[in-house]
């Protein structure tokens, strides 16, 4: 298992600004593949945040030389699948196909990235349908929740930052076609572009062809989106969502924690949050659901890190309306357990052996590889890096894990936001 | 291959192969075992498949495999708190993958662990499979827990729907009801009533346990004979499920009103017991209406703009089942519109069948899923699970070969069977603003 990564991956340049990262697999036949270019919402123009997420909603809809149906038809008379997506940093693209099917699958994803074709009438089909999902999530507690919680802790324009369900509707119904052909035109190129690929694949096949698709393809700088923003100072603040007809209200406690990934202690600290509430066996789980039955699920993460960003802490669960305020209690209590008196060695060595075991576990599918090699490379890691982690989380000592829960929690001014039906 | 060039494993007896997949019984006490090396990753996944599920609760304790699945957590006479050797933190400390699934024809236990710790997945899922605490006093605090797994499913107008259309369709089939049970059932069935339950299905003799990934064939059925081999099969006949549905003898309809914000379509028609050889057909038929930007009716119906997204699904299950057409409607769409071009669109395959063309996409598109379902052991074992549970692993092992065969009279044939109005609910998710 020693340097897995760094031994069986290929990294390439087969175009200046294009990066290669493929990993053959003992599968059969399958290739999943996934790739980012850098112009995400926070490449958008600032008048307008959703440009980006329209432009990467229309590559789907016809190229210069297809229209949407031949496209579609190329991709399904051969069991394939590319869906692009937006992020707030990048657009992104996942795949999969048969492994003699890749070449018309790259040859068709060069096309659409290239020389989408932004009509009209589509745009706005493509708006109506954003919209009506966009409706809908109004209905989603657990989105309500977050959205709310992101808001109270981050300004405007944060990458972490959220906008209310009715703003990104009005944004979205605004956007023109000029203005996304301007933004295609202006951000869609090489430099940043990473492509990943795991399974039954060829680092060579994978080169060549991306290398016909994108020679010609404009460059850039690959300048990286600089963070001229930090999160709100940290207030313990309070908000509550209606929503009618629910049975179940979606909660969070969380805090602006001011660090990022590449911070020293983010390590620490995450391993101090995983023991609070990573997983099943975590305190939460063990407690609030298996001890009090209070809740179906509840858990703890650390999110928001990545490219800079100051993240975030935030403690999500479940509970009946009847039963929201003793499991919000029930919750606080246990994070101010933990947060006086830390974490055990116990619990650390258990937790330690359980992430070197997930490392394992997580090479088990070529989805899951393509999506993680891809990560890294976004966060301009190094390969090496795939296989440091085993070893950075080795190293984490009980001591600094406990000194940054007292250094960067602040247990009584979180942020409580609710979203459902409430009983009072 | 046949059983004599196969190697004799000792105390276990040879059944069959397919695909690769190689199925022994344990003289014993019955428990099939299922094994595929794969050595790719050095991970191996190790699942029980229970054949029950909540087609074998009625009223009074639906919902009772599902609240018993949860308390099968609880411990076990080897694995649990007091000894400091929780199945959580046992699985979860080594960085296993763990979890439990309970559906209409099945409970299965899972673990995906780092290969050199099968051994202990093993030990525990046998452990459980007979000597599960099932107290009391786990059950009242797990109770709240599953109710709330509940609540949260009534939070989604789509599980709503769909568990509404299932009730509409089925009336003396226990399908009638979803696997999460009714509330009061949930509330009020008694530890007692879970007992009785594990006592009559949880034996190796209603079991299949199933090894697929980086082990080795020889050791690994040694192992699951020294610990399954503890118990021995089960003194009484596992109870047959008896209940068949009576014929459906017009359409039904059923309408939720809730708060909500946009609308959902649902139109299901009964469909037969997942081994019945139509399936193939159907499963085709499916991805021809609604896989894809190029399917029927996404061309129709969310390309245009009316719908948001929409998919179909017609789960192969162990008695009958239903092909459903969901689709989530924009703001201003209005049902009755979506629901008649579905309905139009099933009626044009009847009338006038399909092109090769579509059948030909819609099977590179099941060879693909196909191809898939093997990237990982966990993907092999759970699709496996899901062919134990209808009756037939080997459902799995050659399905393809069966969608192959296909043809496009099938599809026009099995549209005209089962896609007919005396066999349909429909059933509306109305917003209330």
């Amino acid at each position: 298992m020693r340097n897995y990564f760094s031994k069986k991956i290929v990294v390439d340049e087969p175009q200046k600004g294009l990066s290669t990262f493929v990993l053959p697999t003992g599968v059969k036949e399958v290739i999943t593949f996934a790739g980012s270019l850098p112009c995400g919402t926070l490449y958008s123009p600032r008048k307008n945040s959703e440009i980006s997420s329209l432009a990467a909603g229309m590559l789907d809809k016809g190229t210069k030389n297809k229209d949407k149906f031949e496209v579609s038809d190329i991709l399904e008379s051969v069991g394939a699948e590319i869906n692009f997506f937006n992020t707030a940093h990048h657009v992104q693209f996942t795949g999969y196909c048969l492994k003699n099917d890749l070449d018309t699958v790259l040859c068709l994803l060069g096309e659409q990235l290239r020389t989408p074709l932004f009509l009209e009438k589509e745009l706005s089909t493509l708006k109506k349908r954003l919209v009506g999902n966009l409706e809908r999530s109004k209905e989603d507690t657990k989105k309500q929740a977050m959205i709310g919680l992101l808001r109270k802790l981050y300004p405007p324009h944060h990458p972490n930052y959220a906008l209310t369900t009715d703003e990104k509707i009005e944004l979205v119904s605004s956007v023109r076609t000029k203005e996304i052909k301007t933004f295609h035109k202006n951000t869609y190129r090489l430099g940043g572009f990473n492509f990943s690929a795991a399974g039954d694949v060829s680092p060579d096949t994978i080169n060549k062809l991306l290398k016909e698709q994108f020679s010609r393809w404009k460059k850039g700088p690959d300048i990286p989106y600089r963070l001229d923003l930090k999160a709100r100072p940290i207030k313990g603040k309070k908000r509550r969502i209606p929503i009618p007809d629910k049975q179940s209200i979606d909660m969070y406690l969380g805090q602006a924690i001011g660090i990022n990934r590449r911070h020293k202690d983010y390590y620490p600290l995450k391993m101090a949050i995983y023991v609070l509430g990573g997983n099943f066996s975590a305190r939460l789980m063990q407690t609030i659901r298996d001890e009090a039955g209070l809740t179906y699920g509840i858990g703890s993460s650390l999110s928001g890190t990545g490219f800079g960003s100051d993240g975030y802490w935030s403690t999500w669960a479940t509970f009946a309306p009847d039963l929201l305020e003793k499991g919000k209690r029930a919750t606080r209590n246990q994070i101010k357990e933990w947060y006086n008196n830390g974490i055990t060695e116990k619990e650390l060595k258990e937790k330690k052996t359980t992430i070197m075991g997930a490392y394992k576990v997580g090479l088990d599918s070529t989805g899951g590889l393509a999506a993680r090699i891809l990560s890294n490379a976004q966060q301009r890691e190094k390969i090496e890096h795939l296989d440091k982690y085993p070893e950075i989380i080795k190293n984490i000592s009980l001591d600094k894990v406990n000194k940054t829960i007292k250094k960067y929690i602040k247990p009584k001014q979180l942020t409580f936001v609710a979203a459902g039906t409430f009983d009072d | 291959m046949s059983p004599k060039n196969k190697k004799k494993e000792p105390g276990f007896k040879f059944i069959k192969a397919s695909g690769g997949i190689e199925e022994y019984r344990l003289s014993s006490n019955g428990l099939r075992v299922l094994t595929l090396e794969e050595h790719s990753a050095p991970v191996t996944t190790f699942m029980v498949t229970y054949h029950v599920g909540s087609r074998n609760e009625a009223i009074g304790h639906t919902g009772a495999t599902h609240l018993l699945e949860h308390l099968m957590f609880k411990g076990s006479k080897k694995f649990n708190k007091e000894k400091n050797t929780a199945i959580w933190s046992e699985l979860q400390n080594i960085g296993a993958q763990i979890n439990a699934t309970t559906w209409n024809d099945r409970t299965n236990y899972f673990e995906v662990v780092p290969s050199e710790h099968l051994e202990r997945a093993i030990a525990i899922e046998a452990d459980r499979m007979r000597n599960a605490f099932l107290k009391d006093e786990d059950r009242q605090p797990e109770m709240t827990v599953v109710r709330n797994e509940f609540e949260r499913g009534e939070n989604n107008p789509f599980d709503v729907l769909d568990k509404n259309i299932w009730a509409t369709a089925y009336q003396a089939h226990p399908y009638h009801h979803s696997t999460i049970g009714w509330r009061s059932d949930i509330e009020n069935v008694s530890t007692k009533r879970l007992q009785e339950f594990y006592n009559t299905y949880y034996w190796p003799n209603n079991a299949t346990a199933t090894v697929i990934g980086d082990f080795e064939k020889k050791q690994t059925l040694a192992l699951i004979k020294k610990y399954f081999g503890e118990h021995g099969r089960s003194q009484h006949t596992i109870p047959k499920m008896y209940t068949e549905e009576p014929t459906q003898e017009g359409p039904r309809r059923i309408m939720i009103k809730r708060a909500g914000q946009t609308g959902i379509v649902g139109i299901g028609h009964k469909t037969p017991e997942g081994l019945n050889q139509d399936t193939y057909a159907l499963q085709a038929l499916g991805k021809i209406l609604t896989e894809g930007k190029s399917s029927r009716l996404y061309k129709r119906i969310v390309d245009p703009g009316l719908a948001t997204s929409l998919f179909m699904y017609d789960f192969p299950f162990k008695d009958c089942g239903m092909f459903i057409s969901y689709v989530f409607l924009t703001p201003e769409t209005d049902h009755n519109s979506v629901e008649e071009i579905v309905l139009e669109e099933y009626r044009q395959i009847i009338k006038e069948g399909i092109k090769q063309k579509e059948l030909d996409r819609a099977k590179a598109q099941i060879k693909a899923n196909v191809a898939f379902s093997r990237d990982g052991s966990y993907a092999v074992a759970s699709a496996l699970n899901e062919a134990l549970a209808i009756g037939d692993w080997t459902f799995y092992s050659t399905f393809m070969d069966h969608i192959i065969k296909v043809s496009r009279k099938d599809i026009q044939r099995v549209a005209e069977k089962y896609l007919i109005e005396d066999q349909n609910t429909t059933g509306w998710f109305i917003p209330q603003n």
